[in-house]
């Protein structure tokens, strides 16, 4: 019997981050797997160090792309916690309103790509393209489409005027009726129902022993979200509502997206209906005084903890960062045994991985020693190809 | 959902184990040693209901080094369980048995710090380049980098 | 300019070669918002695919490699080898302040500050991220720089020779002197 070694590495063709795993493959079941994530790492939580509060908010907005308001949120707002400000009312509702921004369009980036991931290309295509709308409400409001650079210690950095808020009305709209649509394609295509449904399935039990944070959590009813346990910004005072499914597969979580994306745009919609007049930053000191801070964030992907430690100068003592990804991965690595090779592309997508994957498999030969080779693009054919029977596949 | 855990509570069943102290309305931290960690860590889990683990943390003190274990639940609380360990001999028992998310916090901080993990089942490299020399700890504070030591890379050549 | 001494086979490759250029995307440790503007370029709205430009996965089919990221020491050795298994004529752009000199992550201490220091590069795309238009101007950019070489047979004409001053550098859109 042929023993299979996937090494998952690390480029791909439409995707992200780049992350290597080694999955050891018996026939079309995966028995056991291995993570390598050391592609991506870049020596930021030393650098933090070394710069002091002004300069520290851009790098920490490039720690990720897609969730970089999350980053300089956390972090402003442990500062802040540790200097004992309070920051005006209007910034935090400038700040839940690009949180949820940024929450939609994560959720339909990860809608578009686990619809690649099957060969559904229309809808890759056609939330991609929704997407612009928030990117153009994101530029009108902060003057870049990703890596805004809105936070400062003590408030935000730019206020909204008039016409942007009335501009961003009319794109709410907009998206609410294709969200609308989203979910009804979803729910209807016969494709996405049979790749999505029981496919990575844990229970509650598993979710929680091993550690999952965010909608891969919710999906499989573990009720924890950061912005009702420990409410941070605005959410207090909106009313809004955690979703949490029972699926615990795939489709589970797809449900879960989705009815975030719809909270989102009621709490971007409440917020700009009801945004309270002021100032929009106070002024701080420049040094912290020495105290330990556990921030925590809902980023799109899940739970977001920056721990802080400030000694009195004007740089952070200790920055640790632990990213929703990192808590998600012990439960791809279990979720995937026991499962198909054709399913790998989307359990790793479940999770909506703020890194990526891609490369070839060699399949060795345990007796004549002969090594063949597919690539991502094959993986995700016979993945496609299982079910389609004679639907073309791209 | 329960209310938040009160600190007589917590101070209560962490008896002998450690002290407890408030830090603010969310979180208590609770200091403890070395070797009640993984007993501490267990009773979190059965009897203070904590079936979270947010994170473990690191921190270089200049002397010592800092663990800290951070767990909740659906009380909503975080208890903070903060140990010391000697800077010349960083070790402490696993807790990946305990709570299995540990497994890959623990090879991280492995890699960065050079904390070791007796009974961890596979520390090997995560985080840093696996031609990174194997005792050369980046987050330590009085690591520089040596320009004589090789970390990896291919360098295009001068044409 | 000189006359083309090029065979009616070959200029029919080359014809083929500038109309519709394959592209592979390579992320070398970056934060992820260069490639969501690249993907974000193959989408509707910008649209590359009408100039015939494709994504594809495998660097043994790409003509142009667009790098993004500050490429951090574990992915050097990988980037080297995926840019030797492209065939020639091959040609690479290096996205945003990351590829150029490595960006906010500068001179850390397992990042190797930028593209060059791996592989040669032809076109620097300013940026951070680099907006889609920006992104698709330095496409074409490099398409006339493709074209250049192919009327010329190659990349030599733009290389700095020592002691000399290039005739036209690489951002110069292409355009002979």
């Amino acid at each position: 019997m042929p023993e299979v070694h996937i090494p998952i590495g690390p480029q791909h063709p439409a995707l992200k981050e780049p992350v290597n795993f080694k999955v050891v493959v018996d026939g079309e079941k995966i028995v056991s797997l291995d993570l390598d994530i050391s592609y991506n790492h870049r020596g930021i939580e030393k650098a933090a160090e070394k710069r002091d509060f002004i300069k520290v908010v851009p790098l920490l907005a490039r720690v990720c792309g897609i969730c970089s308001h999350s980053h300089t949120t956390t972090f402003v707002k442990g500062i802040e916690e540790a200097m004992k400000i309070e920051i005006p009312e209007r910034a935090q509702y400038i700040r839940t309103i690009i949180a949820e921004l940024e929450r939609m369009h994560s959720h339909l980036l990860w809608l578009g790509v686990a619809a690649h991931e099957i060969g559904f290309n229309t809808l890759f295509m056609w939330t991609w393209r929704d997407r612009e709308t928030i990117q153009d409400m994101l530029e009108e409001m902060t003057g870049n489409r990703v890596v805004y650079g809105i936070n400062e210690v003590g408030g935000v950095r730019r206020d909204l005027t008039p016409s942007q808020i009335q501009a961003a009305f009319n794109h709410l709209l907009k998206l609410e009726d294709r969200f609308s649509k989203y979910g009804e394609m979803v729910k209807s295509d016969q494709n996405l129902q049979i790749r999505f449904r029981g496919v990575g399935k844990f229970t509650r039990e598993e979710a929680l022993k091993y550690g999952t944070v965010g909608p891969t959590a919710r999906a499989s009813g573990v009720d924890y979200d950061i912005r009702r346990d420990e409410p941070y910004l605005a959410y207090a005072e909106v009313p809004w509502k955690v979703i949490t499914d029972t699926h615990g597969d795939v489709w589970g979580r797809t449900l879960v997206r989705l009815g975030e994306m719809h909270e989102s745009l009621k709490i971007v919609r409440y917020c700009l209906e009801n945004l309270p007049a002021g100032p929009i930053s106070v002024p701080v000191p420049k040094t912290a005084p020495p105290s330990e801070i556990l921030s925590r964030y809902e980023a799109p992907r899940g739970e977001l903890v920056h721990f802080i430690r400030t000694n009195n100068t004007d740089k952070v003592e200790r920055l640790d960062i632990r990213t929703p990804t990192m808590a998600n991965w012990t439960s791809v690595a279990v979720s995937l045994v026991n499962q198909n090779i054709a399913d790998i592309p989307v359990i790793v997508a479940a999770i909506d991985p703020c890194l990526s994957c891609t490369s070839r498999i060699t399949v060795l030969n345990g007796r004549g020693g002969k090594a063949g080779v597919m690539t991502w693009d094959d993986l995700r054919k016979r993945g496609c190809g299982k079910n389609n029977k004679g639907r073309s596949v791209s | 959902m329960t209310g938040h855990l009160t600190l007589d509570t917590v101070r209560e069943t962490m008896e002998g184990l450690g002290t407890a102290e408030q830090v603010n309305k969310f979180r208590i931290r609770i200091r403890t040693t070395p070797e009640r960690i993984p007993r501490a860590l267990l009773i979190a889990q059965s009897i203070l209901k904590c079936d979270h683990l947010i994170t473990i943390s690191a921190v270089d003190n200049g002397t010592t080094f800092e663990l800290l274990y951070h767990l909740t639940g659906p009380h909503r609380s975080v208890l903070s369980f903060t140990i010391e360990l000697p800077r010349d001999k960083p070790e402490v028992h696993t807790v990946s048995d305990i709570l299995p998310p540990a497994g890959i916090y623990e090879r991280q901080i492995h890699d960065l710090l050079g904390i070791g993990f007796a009974g961890h089942p596979d520390l090997k490299r995560i985080i840093l380049n696996e031609d990174w020399p194997a005792d050369e700890f980046p987050m330590r504070k009085d690591w520089k980098p040596d320009p004589k030591t090789f970390y990896g890379g291919i360098r295009k050549e001068v044409v | 300019m000189t006359a083309d001494s090029r065979t009616m086979s070959t200029r029919l490759a080359d014809w083929a070669r500038l109309k519709s250029p394959w592209v592979t995307v390579f992320n070398s440790g970056a934060c992820n918002a260069c490639d969501i503007e690249v993907i974000a370029c193959l989408m509707p709205i910008f649209d590359v695919e009408r100039f015939g430009i494709l994504a594809k996965g495998s660097p043994r089919h790409a003509d142009i490699l667009i790098v993004t990221g500050p490429v951090t020491l574990k992915q050097s050795t990988r980037l080297r080898r995926i840019w030797e298994q492209m065939p020639e004529p091959k040609y690479v752009i290096a996205m945003g302040a990351c590829g150029a000199s490595g960006g906010v992550f500068h001179d850390l201490y397992h990042v190797m500050n930028g593209v060059e220091s791996t592989i040669p590069v032809d076109v620097w795309v300013a940026g951070c991220p680099p907006r889609p238009d920006e992104i698709i101007n330095a496409v074409v950019t490099c398409l006339n720089l493709m074209k250049e070489d192919l009327a010329r047979g190659g990349k030599e004409w733009r290389q700095k020779k020592t002691g000399e001053a290039p005739a036209s550098g690489p951002d110069s859109a292409g355009v002979p002197a």
